[in-house]
């Protein structure tokens, strides 16, 4: 990676990843993001798949669900590309994608729930911020469902 | 590696492992105490029988999945090939097929769960019962939460098992004894005829083939790895159930076999006290084999809850159930309605019919089997109709024998049920066709190649047989969606008119968006904050057109929309919501706004759909005036004046513009063009001049101008504000500009139509 070397006189912003599950998260990230302004925005929507095993949903259905959250994050920044990428491991899916399409920066909104809720579904939040190589945005929810 | 590769990760052992997985399950680990109670130690032919028929099913199913490596497996194929009627049969048999099994295979974890611990009986539940409910809850709630990691342990489960039973199989070899086998009474002491039945009772056992299909969409190379795995699983299941029911005859008497844990008992059996000094062998064994038997029906249950799940989805996808069903949890990403509303049906089966186990197996078997017929109808139908796009890798053997003996074995084996299994099954049945026709008649727009092949033949087959087809051919089939993009109060009611009236024609619906363009200098999130009071006005607007449109009779759904563009979100919008037809007003071409002008054009070129733009506040119609000159737009003012004329009783004039002199000609044109458009009632006008100008003279004569966009991108154009379109700006009289598309084909590849 070549980031740390030419990452100073990067604007953080340059190419913002945003990792997204659904459009309502994709519609909230986009709207949190929105007021920084980023220079380039690529949507990212990991199908979780089983990886051996049957998927928890069909492929169609999970494709059909990134191509909502494109369109949302489209809805605020109309020349956001979008990139979908296949694996069993998100995180490293995301990080994988990062390096593919060349971001600046990961951004994220963490995700609602409680604690537990979170536990169970495997809340990455964590993961991405201790596991990057890059530079992660963890943005502040705006106000309840955007 | 294209995207298509990356979701397919199913290899064939992973295909195999769902196949052996589902079908070795509480079926070899109860029923054959049952079975051989009833039929007696030819219980074993009665396996190998139901391991024959599953064969035949799964050469067409392996057939099918080839073809079509679609979510849905049975579901889907019926579907396309014999329409929506017998898919939501079809649909409806498979998922409460499913629900059955999984509250059986929940019944046999609880029946070796009584063996381990302790379970009260509460209320009518008996202690079984209890044990299978805590099993169905834990295993819904496992799917609800979709562990991933539940699947991994599926495959480990799997070898596990077929270990076991392997070590089983070799412990009662030795303690085998012909005479223990043969009993008293011989081989068949209730005769040959207990085979069958033998066979309706422990056919539970082989389902599960088929789920691979479910996920034919996962798998690596299909053509190949679906029917090894499907064919393969189902000779892999028949040979173990017949060395394992042969081994527990061969050690118990069939008198003798529990009724309950007969895989635990025979362990018991069949592995000596103590080999050496270790003792307490026999114990283990039967320990062992109850912790198998625990596993072998969680992993049955696991895969079918998820099987059923991938069932509501293509129903959903289809329109035969809402999609409401197949919502996706936000946190859990799992299809947790489906999930839900199956875990509550197989509680209800558990809590009501869980004390006879009989009944659950039956019934799951010949709700499956009903499918398995149909299954093998649709592969004749596809065969005989030769659909081109039908091209499997795998073909059956011997057809047409394979097919027609699978649909004849599939409904011979249902002969031998029970009546209640029958009368459950058939209710089931009656209740997906009154469905179909109450609701999903009107949804789904699917025709099975059976009813094209009928109706496209009218003329050469009996009318009775076509009539048939009609009376149960979906409805939903011409219901475009017209979108309306409403701007401000003065055109709302305009729009919604011409929306209404051409949906009324089409039978189709009206979706009524208010696109709130947010400046660019605001953010997103600002005018959220102001939402409240958007929301008045714009739930106003919306509710007025609500009012409109129902004014109409044509069914109508509202939409607020927040978006910095303004325009190209009408095409994103027509293109997210698979609008037919957009109606917007002029007015609303013009907030384009400066940003992204090549965007703009760039989409206005290539429309998503027909459009209609319409400029004036308000609409008194009575009547129309149509110029054309032919070509795509233009037949597509003539629909609109045909939808006007059908549906508010307005006049229709059409005016054909001909170079001094053409008259004649222009005459023959205009009156063939109308035929051609069903247009032979409406007045004709042939005028010699300049177009704008003729325009201009006669349109102040009518109540409403349609024009078609003769050139391409003439949209584009006004969006632009670079055509002074004349004739507009000057006209009192309210005008109505339509574009359509100038390729079909162009359309179908951007958005994928089918």
């Amino acid at each position: 990676m070549t980031d740390s070397a030419d990452g100073a006189d990067r604007d953080l912003l340059a190419h913002a990843l945003l990792p997204v599950a659904h459009e309502n998260d994709a519609r909230r990230t986009a709207l949190a993001l929105e007021p920084y302004r980023p220079e380039r925005v690529t949507t990212l929507h990991v199908v979780e798949k089983g990886d051996g095993v049957p998927d928890k949903t069909p492929v169609e259905q999970s494709e059909e669900m990134a191509e909502a959250a494109y369109a949302a994050v489209r809805r605020v920044f109309p020349d956001a590309d979008d990139h979908t990428a296949y694996a069993r491991d998100i995180l490293e899916a995301v990080f994988e994608a990062a390096e593919e399409v060349g971001a600046s920066a990961i951004v994220y909104c963490s995700r609602e729930g409680n604690r537990i809720t979170r536990f169970l579904s495997k809340d990455l939040s964590i993961g991405l911020v201790t596991e990057a190589d890059l530079p992660v945005i963890a943005l502040p929810s705006p106000g309840s469902d955007g | 590696m294209s995207d298509e590769e990356l979701a397919k990760d199913l290899g064939l052992v992973s295909a195999m492992t769902i196949g052996i997985g589902t079908m070795i399950g509480a079926g070899i680990f109860v029923l054959p105490g049952v079975a051989a109670n009833a039929a007696g130690p030819i219980v074993v032919v009665s396996f190998v029988v139901g391991g024959v028929i599953a064969m035949v099913n799964a050469l067409s199913i392996s057939e099918l999945g080839t073809a079509m490596p679609k979510a849905g497996g049975g579901y889907y194929y019926i579907n396309r090939s014999l329409g929506p009627m017998f898919g939501s049969i079809a649909g409806m048999g498979d998922w409460m097929g499913l629900a059955f099994a999984s509250a059986f295979y929940c019944i046999g974890f609880g029946q070796y769960l009584a063996v381990f611990v302790g379970l009260p009986a509460v209320g009518f539940l008996n202690p079984i019962q209890i044990g299978a409910l805590l099993a169905g809850l834990v295993f819904v709630g496992v799917n609800y939460i979709g562990a991933k990691e539940t699947g991994g342990v599926q495959t480990v489960i799997v070898f596990v098992l077929l270990s076991i039973l392997t070590v089983f199989a070799v412990a009662g070899f030795f303690s085998f004894d012909y005479a223990t086998l043969a009993g008293e009474g011989g081989l068949t002491p209730f005769g040959a005829g207990a085979i069958l039945p033998g066979t309706a009772l422990v056919f539970v056992s082989f389902l599960g083939y088929a789920k691979i299909a479910t996920v034919a969409e996962e798998l690596k190379d299909p053509g190949r790895n679906l029917p090894i795995a499907i064919i393969g699983s189902v000779a892999i299941v028949t040979v173990v159930y017949a060395i394992l029911v042969t081994t527990m005859l061969g050690v118990i008497p069939w008198p003798e076999l529990s009724q309950d844990a007969p895989v635990a008992q025979a362990a018991a059996a069949a592995f000596p006290s103590s080999i050496g000094p270790i003792g307490g062998v026999a114990a283990a064994a039967a320990a062992v084999m109850t912790v198998g038997a625990l596993l072998a029906t969680a992993s049955s249950a696991n895969a079918s809850i998820l099987a059923s799940a991938r069932i509501n989805f293509a129903m959903g996808r289809d329109r035969i159930v809402t999609n409401w069903l197949n919502e996706i949890h936000p946190n859990f990403a799992t299809p947790y309605r489906s999930i839900l509303v199956t875990g509550g049906l197989i509680v209800v089966f558990i809590a009501f019919l869980g004390r006879d186990i009989e009944v659950l197996a039956k019934a799951a078997s010949v709700l499956h089997l009903i499918v398995y017929a149909l299954m093998n109808a649709a592969l004749i139908v596809f065969r005989e109709a030769d659909t081109p796009a039908y091209d499997p890798d795998f073909t059956v053997p011997l057809y047409p024998v394979t097919p027609v003996l699978g649909a004849v074995l599939s409904l011979g084996l249902v002969a031998f049920m029970d009546g209640i299994e029958i009368a459950l099954s058939a209710a089931f049945v009656i209740a997906a066709v009154v469905w179909y026709f109450a609701y999903a008649r009107n949804k789904t727009d699917q025709q099975g190649v059976l009813s094209e092949y009928v109706r496209s033949r009218g003329d050469t087959l009996p009318d009775q047989v076509v009539g048939a087809a009609d009376a149960v051919a979906p409805t939903g089939t011409d219901g475009p969606t017209i979108m309306v993009a409403v701007a401000n109060p003065r055109t709302e009611s305009a729009l919604i008119t011409l929306a209404g009236a051409v949906a009324k024609h089409k039978g189709g619906r009206v979706l009524a968006t208010h696109i709130v363009t947010v400046p660019d200098q605001t953010s997103l999130a600002t005018a959220a904050e102001h939402k409240a009071e958007l929301d008045t006005s714009s739930e106003r607007l919306l509710s007025d057109a609500k009012s409109d449109a129902e004014a109409f009779g044509v069914p109508i759904e509202t939409r607020t929309i927040l978006s910095h563009r303004g325009v190209t979100e009408v095409f994103d919008a027509a293109r997210s919501h698979d609008a037919d037809t957009v109606v917007m007003g002029y007015g609303g071409t013009q907030f384009a706004g400066g940003r992204a002008e090549g965007t703009i054009e760039e989409l206005t070129h290539e429309l998503p759909c027909d459009f209609l733009v319409l400029d004036g506040g308000s609409l008194d119609l009575s009547d129309v005036l149509v110029p054309t000159a032919g070509g795509p737009s233009s037949d597509l003012s003539a629909e609109v004046a045909r939808a006007l004329g059908d549906t508010i009783g307005v006049d229709v004039s059409l005016l054909h513009v001909v170079a001094p002199g053409g008259e004649d000609a222009g005459r023959t044109f205009l009156r063939e063009w109308a035929d051609g458009h069903q247009l032979g009632d409406a007045e004709l006008r042939v005028e010699s001049g300049d177009v704008e100008t003729v325009i201009g003279e006669f349109g102040p004569e009518y109540s409403l101008v349609v024009i078609g966009a003769t050139e391409r991108g003439l949209l584009s154009r006004i969006v632009r504000g670079s055509l002074a379109f004349s004739t507009i700006n000057e006209l009192e009289t309210p005008v109505l500009l339509t574009e359509r598309p100038s390729s079909r084909s162009l359309r179908e590849r951007i958005f994928g139509r089918r």
